[in-house]
């Protein structure tokens, strides 16, 4: 949604981060409370092992008759309490929303790294190489665009699991996540930079390097790359929230995160099943999770895209 | 005849209350023909028993009754069984209904390129005695011939070669696919696939309606959620199923009551016996344990089935103990009593088996198949963790599934069953017989579990006459299959239906919808 | 210019070709349809002839080529599930996605513009704020999971309106119409809501920076300066400007609209051809998965192609290049 207003990168990153930035994020309520959100929630994600109450992963350590125990009510049948009640399968809801907060920040960060150094690289190559590469590249961009990433993510599972020894099918999973949401993701970024490179490259300093006989690779890395960042940084931040969701509805269309190592899109998906039978604290949790997370993401882009546009100061 | 901005629509735009006679019910999947020899399976099937007959057909209580038929004897010594027509009993385009059309409909229903080829097995010939009478003679005695024959459909000879579709065709579709013409108590009056189909009462049925509808429109929605939502703001009577989970909060909500039954399904593990590698898991390699009865013992004592049944199906389904439910024709009572949960047990038997430190191995299962499969899948991955075996749970929806067991890819695997003739025998020769496929048995026999008492059995049961001595029989083979744990069977699958409270109906354990049944108060 | 349209052309004819290909590529693991066409009790030797007659057992690349040489004559197959042909269903079914991508879209550029420029007017006020603020909340949940929240509120608890479907059609021709009847109407509102709200947030922050982008203009400070009424600025001047980038990315958007049909059509069982793909999928139809992604790729394709035609027409400059920079 940002490459409309920010293709022309005007800023330089290294300009972005002195103090008018901080100054800026400072001065901003939303873009600091969202960011001690993301903070806490990525915190608590990382640490899970250590605070979570139980391991949710550990199909031993679950009793199927702790199953469907309302919050800070005890079990009918164990006594156990647990403070945001437990799902169908016993597991606290708790812990599973820490667990899978993980797998859903580590399957969005991979995903929009991948997409991110797919895009970029082709992006710059595009723009800087131009002709037939750049038909290509582009033309490529118009089938990502075509195949809705539901099917991508089919696609690249199925041939996974032709290619994959069938031992090592289920950690795949994640892994398919990650490259197909990855590879929806990466014709943002590649129009982006593509678009800037063309702007950057006719510029005297890019011209002035040719002449010093500098190596194609040299120039694209070392001097247009690094005025293409803040958009980039722009698109990441806003892509990682488009990420994190991607997964929850590839989830919910039955190509996500297993459910025996659920992501917070999983988790959605399961407590959908009980909306209507009264367990409603199965899918509100998570669902709230999913929200501050992706929100507060959001927000940081937000901030971030008229932080680092200098038209708008 | 579309324009469809009629009384109803009105009706709607008001908020008024719709004719109490207009009656709109849901399930998860559309009939997907209207030709009832192309599919074989229960929402084709179910649907069409609504529109078509054949010669006999299953009662409230599944019970055989006369239908196009009035009634049957066996000719001989079990060289077959004659049939009696029924008089003044016409299609719903006004054609008669005769002994030729039975012929018809038999070399129809039996063709190659027909689903339901399989009945017809036993049979080896068809003959018209006059036009109201027909022998059907098989090839040994088959005493349950007229319960396996409920579901065969009688077509029109007449309409099916006048419109192209004397035999059905899948890959193409033909008249058949949309149109039908039965001589059932409702007959298709507008056919929409995948979004809706209406039926109107046929006036020339030969039976006395006892339901008092005048239009029923089928719609499916997939999403559960959905169709919960739909019931409950009254947009349609009936739904089915309603998820389990779900079950208890509607039967307390205000114009809505819930339906609760026992399907015929029975849901069960299945192991990988014949292969000798794991195939799956950190012990991908090595030897398989499965091969080894105790193993397999020990899974069925490893198993919760009461918690499953507590939690994940709420307490709506009965824990099963052989590959049939009680409901079924041959149901061995001497072998009624499943293993109890043991942990203890299934550790010790692991040890004598030489697996005190467990294994590792991957569990198969589908994910859109059978009420909760896959919530079911990871509660048996928990508890056999806690006797030390780790499954590495695998589930996915079911049109990757088969062909996964196809191919034998994996180790342990989910499976429901439902006896098509509703008979004991059914499974045996699908499940439990070694696979053999120039016999066509053991067809579903994905591990391949062979014993050759049964295998020797499979045909004795099917050609004995006396009831007596086909129930001892089909006691020895449940007995054998319970001590050597062939398969675990869990439990019956339950059948949980949705309807408004003016709505009066009968659910059968085929799980069929039978619209003569119902009535709107 | 000929010479750049021909050229602009034959590559997306060869863009379709490709996505064919990854396409057909992909059906293979999708799964296998037999399973789904047979019964339980099929025989080995059932599933041998089917799959022969059906040429599955034929490599990929000539069940390509077949569909290919079928594709364009306008024959794209019969489907596996319905037994009819899948043209006749496709024309069946766009009437509702096209008519929920219709409606959907007016609400997103109708609300979306309206909230683009009140914000941008108001740049720091509470309202514009918390507007802004509050439209992220839209884009931070999923689809599927903002129509269940809103069936749940307005069909379940409420009562308000249908919880499914498209509500009674009146036929006009080949088309059919749910917008023209009461039940119709209701029907539309819930799933509308439900996909265009991301495209909706998407035109207003479009709307709005373009807006702060062109009323920092010298020509709209010195309408100002001439003592103009605000109104009269922002609207005639200001918005007027705003709406080229706006119109070109909503066209854009317009395409995905259509093919992100495919989950709210699910969730609300909406009988457009999203949710007969999804069906599709489920059932291993490879006749109606192969027509609905051609099709889906010829409208994107197509889209692009024009844009990119436009862009050519306006500013002769960009002779290579399309997209991305405006």
């Amino acid at each position: 949604m940002s490459d409309q207003s920010s293709t022309a990168p005007q800023s330089r990153l290294a300009k972005a981060l002195d103090s008018d930035f901080v100054y800026s994020f400072r001065r901003s309520p939303v873009a600091v409370v969202s960011f001690i959100v993301v903070m806490l929630l990525v915190l608590s994600a990382v640490f899970a092992p250590l605070i979570a109450p139980h391991d949710p992963f550990d199909p031993g350590s679950l009793d199927l008759m702790n199953g469907f125990t309302a919050p800070m009510a005890p079990n009918d049948f164990t006594g156990d309490v647990f403070w945001l009640g437990t799902d169908d399968q016993g597991r606290d809801v708790f812990s599973t929303i820490l667990y899978g907060m993980r797998v859903s920040l580590f399957v969005g960060l991979a995903a929009v790294s991948f997409a991110m150094v797919l895009g970029i690289t082709l992006g710059l190559v595009a723009g800087y190489v131009g002709g037939w590469v750049e038909t290509l590249i582009m033309r490529a961009a118009d089938v990502q665009l075509t195949f809705p990433s539901i099917l991508v993510a089919m696609l690249i599972f199925g041939i996974a699991k032709g290619v994959i020894p069938i031992q090592h099918h289920d950690q795949m999973a994640i892994w398919v996540l990650i490259i197909a949401i990855g590879l929806s993701d990466w014709v943002q970024f590649a129009r982006v930079v593509r678009g800037a490179t063309l702007v950057e490259k006719d510029k005297e300093y890019v011209q002035a390097a040719r002449m010093m006989g500098r190596g194609r690779g040299i120039i694209m890395l070392r001097h247009i790359l690094p005025n293409v960042l803040s958009p980039v940084l722009v698109i990441a931040t806003i892509s990682l929230a488009l990420a994190i969701i991607a997964e929850a509805t590839l989830s919910f269309l039955g190509v996500g995160a297993p459910p025996t190592q659920p992501s917070l899109g999983t988790l959605i998906r399961i407590g959908q099943d009980f909306l209507f039978s009264g367990e409603w604290w199965i899918i509100l949790f998570p669902s709230a999770t999913l929200l501050a997370l992706a929100l507060s993401v959001n927000l940081l882009g937000d901030w971030l895209r008229d932080a680092l546009n200098p038209r708008l100061q | 005849m579309k324009h469809l901005v009629s009384a109803a629509v009105l009706a709607a735009v008001c908020a008024a209350p719709v004719a109490a006679e207009e009656f709109k019910w849901a399930g998860t999947t559309d009939p997907q023909t209207m030709d009832p020899h192309a599919v074989n399976s229960a929402p084709v099937l179910g649907f069409l028993n609504n529109v078509y007959e054949g010669l006999v057909r299953r009662g409230k209580d599944m019970s055989i009754e006369p239908a196009l038929a009035t009634s049957w004897e066996p000719i001989g010594e079990g060289e077959g069984w004659r049939f009696h027509l029924r008089e003044g009993v016409t299609f719903h385009d006004g054609s008669t209904f005769d002994a030729e059309d039975v012929l018809f409909s038999y070399e129809r229903a039996s063709n190659e390129v027909s689903d339901t080829r399989s009945w017809f097995a036993p049979v080896s010939e068809v003959k018209i005695v006059d036009s109201k009478t027909v022998d059907i003679m098989t090839s040994a005695p088959n005493p349950i011939f007229p319960d396996s024959i409920a579901n065969w459909m009688i077509v029109d000879k007449g309409w099916a070669e006048a419109n192209n579709a004397a035999l059905p065709d899948k890959e193409n579709g033909n008249y058949a696919t949309l149109n039908a013409n039965g001589t059932g108590a409702f007959m298709v009056t507008e056919r929409e696939p995948d979004l809706r189909t209406q039926l109107k009462p046929f006036d020339g049925w030969w039976g006395e309606a006892t339901h008092n509808i005048t239009v029923a429109e089928f719609t499916p929605i997939q999403n559960s959620a959905t169709a919960v939502a739909a019931l409950l703001s009254g947009e349609v009577d009936m739904i089915n199923p309603v998820p389990i989970q779900d079950a208890q909060r509607l039967q307390g909500q205000d114009g809505v009551q819930v339906i609760q039954g026992i399907e015929a399904r029975v849901i069960m593990l299945g192991f990988a016996q014949e292969a000798d590698v794991l195939k799956y898991g950190a012990d991908a390699g090595k030897p398989n344990p499965f091969q080894d009865a105790r193993v397999r013992e020990a899974v069925s004592k490893a198993v919760n089935v009461d918690a499953i049944l507590k939690t994940i199906m709420r307490g709506n389904a009965e824990p099963a103990s052989q590959l049939v439910s009680p409901a079924m024709r041959g149901y061995s009572a001497a072998n009624m009593d499943r293993p109890t949960y043991d942990p203890e047990g299934a550790k010790a038997l692991l040890a004598e088996a030489g697996y005190a430190d467990g294994f590792a191995f991957g569990l198969k299962c589908p994910n859109n198949r059978y009420l909760n499969d896959e919530a079911v899948c990871q509660a048996v991955t928990a508890m056999l963790a806690k006797v030390g075996i780790s499954a590495q749970l695998d589930a996915m929806p079911v049109s990757n599934y088969w062909p996964e067991l196809r191919a034998d890819n994996f180790d342990m695997y989910l499976l429901g069953w439902s006896p098509g003739t509703f008979d004991a025998e059914h499974p045996i020769r699908f499940l439990a017989h070694t696979p053999n496929s120039e016999k066509k048995l053991g067809s579903w026999n994905f591990g391949g579990y062979s014993n050759a008492k049964i295998d020797e059995m499979l045909p004795m049961i099917q050609s004995e006459i006396d009831d007596g001595k086909r129930q001892m029989m089909l006691d020895e083979s449940a007995a054998i299959l319970q001590a050597e744990t062939a398969y675990v069977p869990m439990y019956v699958q339950p059948l949980v239906w949705g309807a408004r409270d003016n709505v009066s109906l009968t659910q059968r354990p085929d799980n069929f919808f039978i619209l003569r049944w119902v009535s709107l108060q | 210019m000929l010479t750049y349209v021909l050229k602009r052309v034959l590559q997306s004819a060869l863009v379709l070709l490709v996505v064919g290909l990854v396409a057909f590529s992909m059906f293979q693991f999708v799964g296998d349809p037999i399973d789904n066409m047979l019964g339980q009790e099929r025989t080995d030797a059932d599933i041998a002839r089917l799959r022969t007659e059906l040429g599955l057992d034929q490599p990929f690349p000539v069940q390509y080529y077949k569909f290919l040489e079928n594709a364009v004559q306008g024959d794209f197959g019969v489907s596996y599930r319905q037994g009819r042909p899948v043209a006749e269903i496709l024309v069946e079914r766009a009437p509702a996605t096209l008519e929920l991508a219709a409606v959907s879209g007016f609400l997103a550029i109708s609300i979306g513009i309206g909230l683009g420029v009140l914000t941008a007017i108001r740049k720091d006020g509470f309202l514009a704020n918390a507007i802004m603020s509050l439209s992220l909340i839209g884009v931070s949940l999923p689809t599927f999971l903002i129509g269940i929240l809103l069936i749940y509120l307005f069909s379940v608890e409420l009562g308000w309106l249908p919880a499914f479907g498209r509500g009674d059609v009146v036929h006009i021709g080949w088309w059919s119409t749910g917008l023209l009847t009461g039940s119709g109407l209701k029907a539309i509102i819930l799933p509308a809501i439900t996909l265009g709200l991301y495209q909706m947030t998407l035109i207003m922050r479009l709307v709005r920076s373009e807006m702060l982008e062109v009323l920092r203009q010298d020509y709209v400070r010195f309408a100002r300066a001439r003592g103009l009424k605000d109104r009269t600025v922002n609207f005639r001047h200001a918005l007027k400007n705003t709406l080229v980038p706006v119109i070109t990315v909503t066209g854009l958007q317009l395409g995905s609209i259509i093919a992100f049909a495919i989950i709210t059509e699910t969730v609300f069982q909406w009988p457009g051809v999203g949710l007969l793909f999804i069906n599709a999928v489920q059932f291993v139809d490879i006749p109606v998965m192969a027509a609905y992604l051609m099709l889906i790729s010829v409208m994107f394709v197509g889209i692009n192609l024009i844009v990119d035609l436009l862009y050519f027409a306006i500013d002769p400059r960009l002779r290579t290049d399309g997209k991305g920079a405006h």
